[in-house]
Formats: C-alpha cells, sequence, structure tokens
C-alpha cells in the first residue's frame, strides 16, 4: 500500500476539523460497562458530582490521533508524539470539535518533525483539551 | 493473600510499581476501538504502509491508564494530563504488557494527584511500542468530586 502522502500544512495553518457526537453506547465500548464507573453507571455519576456520565477523558486522545493521521500518516504511526491536558468534562451526548493548527517545523533526523496545538471545544464552543501533537514529515 | 488498599494520596508512593495484565490484541478489539471513537481508517482493516493491518496507535492507553487497579480499589478517579510516544505500530496477534512507575505525586488547589511514566511492549519480542506519562486525580476521601471540573 502506498503511503499517505499529504503533508501538513505550513504553520499557522489549520487541520480540517473533526466533529464527534459521543453516544453512551461508544462510552461503553472503550471504557466497558462497570458499575461504580463514572463513564458507564449515570447514579454512580451523580453521587461522584457529575449531572451524568462523563466522557473518558482518552478519548480526546483517539480523535487527536485521527486528525494527525489525516497527514503523514506513517510518521504519526511511528515518530508521532501528543501531550494533552484535560480542562472541562466532557458529558454523554456532547458534541466535540477537534481542531489543530501547526505550530512549527523543525529537522528530527533525515525527516521533519511537525508540531500542531491542538485542542478540542465542546458544543458550546468550550475548551475541553488543550495541548500538541507532533508527527514526522519526509523532507521534500 | 493480596490486600487491596484504598487508593489515598498517603497511600501512593513515588517510585512504586505496576504492572499491568498481558493482553492479547484481537481484530474485535480494533472494531470495537473504531466504532467508540468513531475512526475507521481502512490502515486498520485493509492494509497499511507498514504491510498490513494496524491498529489504532492509542489503543492500548486504557491498559496503562488502568495500572493502578492492579494495587488499589479505586472508587473513581479523573485524569489530568496524557503523554504519549508512539514508537511502533499495533498490531493485532501481539501479546502486550505495558510497564509503570509513580515518578511524581503532588497537590494542587486542594487536590491530590500522581504521575505515573509507562511504557508498552510486545512480550513475545521486548520491542517498546508506547511510552509516556500520565497525571491522574486521587479522588478526595470524601468521594465526591466538588466541582465539575477536571483542573
Amino acid at each position: 500500500m502506498k503511503p499517505r502522502t499529504a503533508r501538513y500544512p505550513e504553520v499557522g495553518g489549520e487541520l480540517p476539523p473533526l466533529t464527534k457526537t459521543i453516544a453512551q453506547r461508544q462510552i461503553d465500548c472503550y471504557s466497558g460497562v462497570r458499575p461504580h464507573s463514572i463513564h458507564t453507571d449515570p447514579e454512580w455519576a451523580r453521587q461522584k458530582g457529575f449531572r451524568a456520565p462523563l466522557v473518558q477523558a482518552m478519548m480526546s486522545t483517539a480523535y487527536v490521533s485521527q486528525l494527525m493521521m489525516q497527514f503523514a500518516g506513517e510518521g504519526f504511526v511511528k515518530g508521532g508524539r501528543m501531550s494533552v491536558s484535560f480542562i472541562k468534562p466532557v458529558f454523554v451526548d456532547e458534541t466535540l470539535t477537534v481542531r489543530g493548527r501547526v505550530k512549527g517545523r523543525e529537522p528530527d533526523g533525515d525527516r521533519t518533525r511537525v508540531t500542531v496545538e491542538v485542542w478540542c471545544e465542546n458544543q458550546d464552543g468550550v475548551k475541553t483539551m488543550v495541548g500538541t501533537a507532533s508527527g514526522m514529515e519526509e523532507n521534500a | 493473600m493480596v490486600e487491596f488498599k484504598l487508593i489515598s494520596y498517603e497511600a501512593v508512593t513515588v517510585g512504586e510499581e505496576f504492572r499491568s495484565d498481558e493482553f492479547l490484541i484481537k481484530p474485535e478489539d480494533i472494531e470495537t476501538y473504531a466504532y467508540a471513537v468513531d475512526d475507521h481508517n481502512s490502515w486498520y482493516f485493509e492494509d497499511s504502509p507498514f504491510g498490513g493491518k494496524i491498529a489504532h496507535p492509542t489503543l492500548l492507553g486504557n491498559q496503562a491508564l488502568l495500572m493502578r487497579h492492579s494495587r488499589y480499589l479505586v472508587n473513581a478517579g479523573l485524569h489530568a494530563k496524557m503523554q504519549f510516544e508512539f514508537l511502533e505500530p499495533l498490531r493485532a496477534g501481539m501479546r502486550v504488557r505495558t510497564h509503570g512507575k509513580v515518578i511524581d505525586k503532588y497537590e494542587r488547589r486542594e487536590r491530590h494527584y500522581m504521575v505515573t511514566q509507562f511504557e508498552t511492549r510486545d512480550e513475545e519480542t521486548g520491542t517498546a511500542l508506547v511510552r509516556g506519562q500520565f497525571t491522574q486525580m486521587i479522588f478526595p476521601q470524601s468521594g465526591v468530586h466538588r466541582e465539575t471540573t477536571n483542573r
């Protein structure tokens, strides 16, 4: 199979965003259905101070991975990095938009590491996750 | 007899090590994951530039995150930060295990956190596949989160 050769945008350019509306069944599949889980047990979530089950924060890292793999996918699968902070909870049935903006390009061996500022925002435009991700791009 | 303590800031010690169960990556794990995160890239189901199908790079994140459950009773927890470094592609048929070590614990705004460094390896070859670190909140003894924010 041919590698994905699309190159990341230039510095300052935005990656095409992804939108995800997250259903309880998807959370169940991701986190595993267990009693006493803030992700899959609504009553337990309420007892723990949350109005509804929480989307597992780690799911946002999968969305960032998908965002980054739209381009030099090989250089993300092998050589990719991610560093993110989860700053607001995401609840079941909410819609997240995952965005990225190229922050820099640095030589890394015989390739170029492209660093992207990434974030997720909910349907109200509130950021729920912020950080950076990077992938390796073949030099032109 | 193995005793599981309720996790607390006092109980967790910097330097303590965790080890996950061994896990065989199965095609159905990749399918379930694809549904859960709505990512059906053809590399996971048909072919990839690495030769054959691979798995989502983040597939094993929960194996790392849940390691503390192997030593503690954890009623709830919030995930504050995550770092990944993807070293080699994951594939169905690999038997993998994650090893971790607590490298820090700290208090911030009256909340307690623990930081764990991890590495996931192919058990058969010893190859490191993914490494990184994560920060988890240790829920208060009262068991109730005082406001709905992860920070």
